[in-house]
């Protein structure tokens, strides 16, 4: 029994000379959620048409809910829903019957599909607007619309391509707890983001992409510890004892940043802030505050991307 | 929000057929016609203004050596408007797909297991009925606004407007294939008017053949719209009808080129 949802390895794919994909792999296990994490023209998109059987691959193999994208693609598109960029809803058809069309081409019968387009409805909160036209909908209405209608058959993996780009935060708050709610279900979940604190908050495991190729994967912390450190910033209550300070810290041993009113020193560990408070203490400064900083996806981001450029 | 989002008890359904797929497919494009019937009014306004100018206009064309004996002008020239109309209309299915396409919706219908030839069929379809209801509409102004009261009768009117709808529906699906492989609304609105305006005039659909100069004769004469004309004008005034077979099936042929290019065409990532 092989419980890996999506499974992709040494996928390639070209556009002219152009490499959109070059030896891609990636193994995403069932009610997993994996962000894919790259920058605009990384091939993040690229590798989602593929998987979802919109582009055949030039290279290299992928399967979906067990069954190939290229000999199995009908299989595959029985068993996945797919929210692209662009909201892919009918605008002229109310929000209602754009759920019943899709749940009728999936073989539900009229009644079942009505069932089914009000009961999404009512979960992402469009009941009010069911009888309206699409096309009348906010950005964010229209966009919970695309991921409802992607979630009509029941999917079993979900792909969601950068499903936040251009929402509101509230809206994108809301977004996240649908995705938090869709795999505490065991739907299995691949997400492109350029958002670093997306891919962190929800992701179990991150693949990050550069120009075609995997540059990077692992947990959100293993990454954070492969390229990341630790730093320490001091808050002084007034920004004149700035040099004063770095002084102090340069005698102990470490290499502060200066900002207006602040210090940003890498540390190797915690232990290190009794280290900074015993400095200060010596030349009688006092800091308003102390904070430890992990560091961000976005310290990894650019490391890792500088790395393969 | 409660978690019965994917994995509440199901039973998962188990796709369609493809005429389940074709129904559903046209019915939501009339829906959407219904919803917005500006487009049917419009695009009937253009042949209208035709109608009114050109049976105005060239009313005295009835008087010239060559026009058919007793026949009235506008007797004449309705079933070349009908032919007209089904043309413009069949220009309008391939910038129907190409709006499909743009709408995102034809996004979600290719991850969806389906046989996308289905799309196409139910734009076919769905143009088939709103030309149809185009013809019935334009074909009421004229008998009872311009008098259009041919010797076929209703009978041959109906003919006539069934054979138009035939021709429309042939080079509906050229149009398909040019919208699948071009994808451009602007572009194929633009060629398609091009293509179209010229072989209208170069053709049997205003004036007799025999009243055109001589070059524009050969045109007129190997241009496939003259025979269609001629078709429809055949059964409307109830003249020995001939090419009506061979408009038909010049039709059904259009109608195979165009979907063998279609279906490829439209399954050429978005």
């Amino acid at each position: 029994m092989n419980d890996l949802m999506i499974e992709a390895s040494d996928v390639g794919k070209a556009f002219g000379a152009q490499k959109a994909l070059d030896g891609v792999g990636i193994a995403v296990p069932k009610g997993t959620v994996l962000g894919l994490l790259g920058h605009n023209g990384a091939g993040k998109t690229t590798l989602v048409n593929v998987l979802t059987t919109m582009l055949p691959p030039d290279a290299g193999t992928a399967r979906v809910a067990g069954f190939d994208v290229v000999r199995q693609a009908h299989q595959v598109r029985s068993r996945i829903g797919l929210t692209g960029q662009f909201a892919a809803v009918d605008e002229g058809l109310s929000g209602l019957d754009n759920l019943v069309l899709i749940a009728r081409l999936l073989g539900a019968s009229p009644r079942e599909a009505r069932a089914r387009g009000t009961e999404l409805l009512e979960l992402f909160g469009l009941s009010d607007a069911a009888k309206r036209p699409s096309r009348t909908y906010s950005g964010g209405m229209r966009r919970r619309l695309d991921l409802a209608a992607s979630l009509v058959g029941h999917p079993e993996v979900i792909f969601l391509d950068e499903p936040t780009t251009g929402l509101d935060p509230a809206s994108r708050l809301g977004l996240w707890e649908i995705v938090e709610n869709l795999v505490t279900d065991g739907t299995t979940v691949l997400l492109t983001t350029q958002y670093l604190d997306e891919a962190d908050r929800l992701a179990d495991s991150i693949t990050v992409l550069a120009q075609g190729k995997v540059v990077a994967a692992g947990t959100s912390a293993e990454l954070k510890a492969q390229v990341g450190q630790r730093s320490v910033t001091v808050t002084l209550a007034d920004a004149s004892d700035v040099p004063k300070a770095q002084e102090a810290l340069e005698r102990a041993g470490m290499q502060p940043v200066p900002a207006l009113d602040t210090l940003t020193a890498p540390v190797a560990s915690s232990r290190e802030l009794a280290v900074v408070v015993r400095a200060l203490d010596e030349v009688g400064l006092e800091a308003t505050e102390l904070a430890l900083g992990e560091p961000t996806l976005d310290d990894v981001y650019l490391t890792l991307a500088a790395h393969a450029a | 929000m409660t978690a019965t989002l994917a994995a509440a008890p199901h039973t998962r359904w188990r796709g369609t057929d493809f005429a389940t797929q074709v129904l559903v497919l046209t019915q939501r494009s009339l829906r959407t016609l219904v919803s917005d019937p500006r487009m049917i009014v419009f695009s009937i306004l253009q042949p209208l203004i035709m109608l009114t100018l050109f049976s105005q206009i060239f009313a005295s064309i009835a008087n010239t050596p060559g026009f058919p004996r007793g026949v009235a002008y506008i007797d004449y020239l309705m079933p070349a408007i009908l032919v007209n109309t089904a043309m413009q209309s069949a220009l309008q299915a391939g910038v129907g797909l190409v709006t499909d396409m743009k709408n995102g919706v034809l996004a979600r219908f290719r991850s969806l297991p389906i046989r996308l030839g289905s799309v196409l069929v139910a734009r076919s379809l769905s143009d088939l009925v709103r030309t149809a209801a185009q013809l019935v509409l334009m074909l009421l102004f004229a008998v009872v606004i311009f008098g259009f009261a041919p010797a076929g009768g209703v009978v041959g009117m109906t003919a006539a407007l069934a054979l138009a709808l035939a021709v429309g529906w042939g080079l509906g699906w050229i149009f398909l294939a040019v919208a699948a492989w071009l994808r451009n609304a602007e572009l194929m609105q633009t060629v398609g008017f091009l293509a179209m305006f010229p072989l209208m005039f170069a053709s049997s659909a205003y004036v007799p053949v025999a009243g055109l100069p001589g070059w524009l004769q050969a045109v007129a004469n190997v241009n496939p719209l003259t025979y269609a004309v001629d078709a429809a004008r055949a059964l409307a005034l109830a003249h020995p009808v001939t090419g009506v077979v061979g408009a038909l099936v010049t039709s059904a042929a259009l109608a195979v080129v165009g979907w063998v290019f279609a279906v490829r065409g439209f399954r050429r990532p978005l």
